[in-house]
């Protein structure tokens, strides 16, 4: 007898068969019990309705990062306190200029720049561990699917999005619930174009600023501008790049009973995958606040504008001219690749503010030095949306992917994309006279 | 009646008679329990999108391709 | 002290990073397996007198290796060949469950059952002959509820009694699936290579399914011409 003769032409369904025919058996013999209506089903009845389940999926998020934010920030803000005064300690006790500024600015800046992370990135992890231990997350993909795939994009690939709002770096780690490689890597790619939180203190200087009444205006078209592009991007490359353009990956996904997630499974979850994003991203961003701090303190007693990092933004100045901006746009935009959030303290320290400036006197500054005009400020605002993702979710990127090419794409995208919508923006622009 | 299981309407159990696709996605369907003779139920459904089903006990969301390759018999209540 | 090798799986959201967790105190080293972006969890446990060394392996529907998790599991029980494999089973959806440790079962791999969310299952009224169960599938089964620690003292037991006794379990199929297995494995055994390293059994369901994997081992120990008429 031969396979083919005792199980057909599919052996592989026949011996799935086979195995449920077995399991059927064992279960009639020490199994009772009928699958009851239950809590599952009626909670799915309103979670996944038609109408319904996507206003009650972004009304719960948006709670998610209002809690995060709001309760976040003070713990954030005593941190960044808690650093400074550290340093300010440090350097009274040191001796030597050179370390007493390595040690206050370099070391308790650097690990106060990665340790005011802690707080939202541990409150949106755990928002996100609460979201997939009661069962949730996978409704909310099941939900949101056909409304992404016209765009390339499945309702996996959700959560990581949504995610980057927050933080690009959560964002790239969550796309581990995308089964496909390839969808994955999809999603990785576009989501740095996701704006994330450092980003907003960037747009909410320059617009208020420049745009004067049209300031809020201006940062919400920054983060409309950045779902279109998102959505645009993954549409482009699905269509252009050959090893996106496969056949999709079928879409087969388990809804778990919905269950009240356990404090210690959801805390477990959430310390997990807190430490891993600082240890990864942290270390990147100490060390990236430390280069940054070399390049700008030396030669040793020079002001701003003269050091290392001045010389490397006039040498980028001519680049960044037709978008309009000067040597300072660009220096800041170079330490916005080490971490986003650096860049209004540099504009800060170029108009002698130092870092503790108030807002109010750096965007006077800006207006009186005439650095932006409302047009180019709303290029650079746009450019910082897109240019890169900062160097911890590169390095993020790297570790999900795997891969120097995809991540070295990731950025070479990202950095012509900026460009060219920048230059578009002051284009168009200056045609329409805003200039 | 014969149909595929996109067409399949909610609340209703159906049985599944035949699975098309590739060997990948025939392997995957079976042993989620996606059987010939299987009781399969449809929980949520409509005219575009994914569809929830309930097969073997749990519940599997299916996209649309997928809904499509799975033929079922569906009685009439 | 001595040193075993216990490797966890079960299907995605069964339970199974919860009892990791509280077999190995909640330290874990986490890592990627190599050459892969899958992360991989170990950790320890101590246990009247036996050191656990514990894996996590990614949470897998089946074996058949169609994704990379299913590769990566597959691939380390038949290579690695730990003590004991402990199959987290969720007792509230237990029919789907099942599939994987029948095919754990056919890797020969050394089983314990861990039957978690007994409590669900309580809930939903369930019955559930554990005994019975066990002596079916031939293998120890122990009900938990992970996220109150419930069976996790007996798990341990069960673990290191396994550990001790070594892979016994045997499920069959129908007669005519058995005695094709039986005429593959008669070809297979006499490459002596491959005994020693591979399961038979399993080799040869894995022929009779056309698992490409295995099928490319076959054509490299060049038994392709033997099989090819049983195949059929």
């Amino acid at each position: 007898m031969s396979v083919r003769e005792v199980l057909g032409e599919e052996p592989e369904v026949a011996m799935a068969e086979e195995r449920y025919r077995v399991i059927g058996e064992i279960l009639s013999r020490v199994f009772r019990g009928a699958r009851p209506l239950t809590l599952s089903d009626l909670l799915d009845k309103a979670f996944l309705n038609r109408g319904l389940g996507i206003p009650i999926f972004l009304t719960l998020w948006w709670a998610l990062f209002r809690f995060t934010f709001d309760v976040s920030a003070p713990l954030s803000d005593l941190i960044d306190v808690f650093f400074s005064r550290l340093g300010e300690f440090a350097s009274s006790i040191i001796g030597n200029e050179w370390w007493s500024a390595f040690v206050s600015d370099a070391i308790c800046g650097g690990l106060g720049g990665v340790l005011v992370f802690i707080p939202p990135i541990f409150f949106l992890f755990l928002g996100l561990a609460l979201l997939e231990d009661s069962g949730y997350l996978a409704r909310a993909a099941f939900v949101v699917d056909k409304i992404l795939r016209p765009f390339g994009l499945q309702g996996r690939a959700f959560i990581p999005l949504l995610l980057g709002f927050g933080c690009n770096i959560p964002g790239v780690m969550a796309t581990r619930t995308i089964p496909s490689e390839r969808d994955r890597i999809l999603t990785i790619c576009v989501n740095p174009l996701i704006t994330c939180s450092a980003r907003l203190p960037v747009y909410v200087l320059i617009a208020g600023a420049v745009l004067g009444a049209y300031a809020s205006m201006g940062v919400f078209t920054m983060y409309l501008l950045s779902i279109v592009l998102a959505l645009l991007m993954a549409l482009i490359f699905k269509a252009l790049i050959p090893y996106f353009r496969g056949r999709r990956a079928p879409f087969i996904l388990e809804l778990p009973d919905y269950a009240r997630p356990t404090l210690r499974s959801t805390l477990t979850h959430m310390y997990e995958r807190g430490i891993l994003f600082l240890k990864k991203a942290g270390t990147i961003i100490f060390l990236g606040i430390i280069v940054v701090w070399l390049l700008s303190s030396h030669p040793w007693g020079a002001p701003l504008d003269q050091s290392y990092i001045a010389t490397l933004g006039r040498w980028l100045e001519p680049l960044f001219r037709p978008l309009g901006f000067d040597w300072r746009g660009a220096v800041a935009l170079f330490f916005g690749f080490i971490a986003k959030e650096i860049v209004v303290g540099t504009f800060a320290v170029f108009f002698g503010l130092g870092e503790e400036a108030e807002i109010e006197e750096v965007q006077r500054s800006i207006v009186e030095l005439g650095v932006f005009t409302p047009l180019t400020g709303f290029a650079f605002m746009a450019f910082t949306l897109i240019y890169i993702p900062c160097l911890a979710t590169i390095g993020i990127i790297y570790r999900e992917t795997n891969s120097v090419k995809w991540t070295l794409f990731t950025v070479i995208y990202g950095l012509i994309l900026a460009y060219l919508i920048a230059l578009l923006i002051v284009v168009i622009g200056g045609l329409m006279g805003l200039g | 009646m014969r149909m595929p299981l996109g067409l399949a309407p909610e609340d209703r159990m159906v049985r599944v008679v035949e699975v098309r696709g590739g060997r990948g996605l025939i392997r995957r369907l079976s042993e989620l329990g996606f059987l010939k003779g299987e009781w399969v139920r449809v929980l949520k459904s409509g005219p575009s999108g994914p569809a929830l089903v309930e097969v073997k006990g749990s519940r599997i969301a299916l996209g649309r391709g997928v809904l499509m390759r799975i033929i079922v018999e569906c009685v009439p209540p | 002290m001595k040193e075993i090798e216990v490797a966890l799986i079960g299907n995605p959201n069964v339970g199974k990073s919860l009892i990791f967790n509280n077999l190995t105190g909640g330290r874990a080293h986490v890592g990627n397996w190599p050459g892969k972006t899958v992360e991989k969890k170990e950790g320890r446990c101590i246990h009247k007198g036996v050191m656990m060394r514990i894996i996590d392996l990614p949470g897998v529907y089946s074996l058949t290796a169609a994704s990379i998790d299913e590769l990566i599991a597959r691939n380390y029980i038949v290579e690695e060949r730990p003590d004991v494999v402990v199959d987290i089973v969720d007792a509230s959806n237990l029919e789907r469950n099942l599939y994987l440790t029948l095919q754990l079962l056919e890797l020969e791999a050394n089983l314990v059952v861990a039957l978690n969310k007994s409590d669900i299952a309580e809930g939903l009224r369930y019955e559930i002959d554990v005994k019975g169960l066990s002596e079916l599938l031939g293998v120890p089964v122990v009900p938990t509820i992970a996220t109150v620690k419930v069976g996790m003292e007996e798990l341990k037991d069960a673990i290191v009694e396994a550990s001790k006794r070594g892979v016994k379990a045997r499920v069959r199929y129908r007669e005519d699936i058995e005695e094709l297995i039986e005429g593959i494995g008669d070809i297979l055994r006499r490459d002596e290579g491959l005994i020693k390293k591979y399961p038979i059994r399993w080799l040869a369901i894995k022929i009779i399914e056309g698992d490409e994997e295995v099928m490319r081992l076959i054509e490299e120990r060049g038994l392709m011409g033997e099989l090819r008429e049983v195949i059929g």
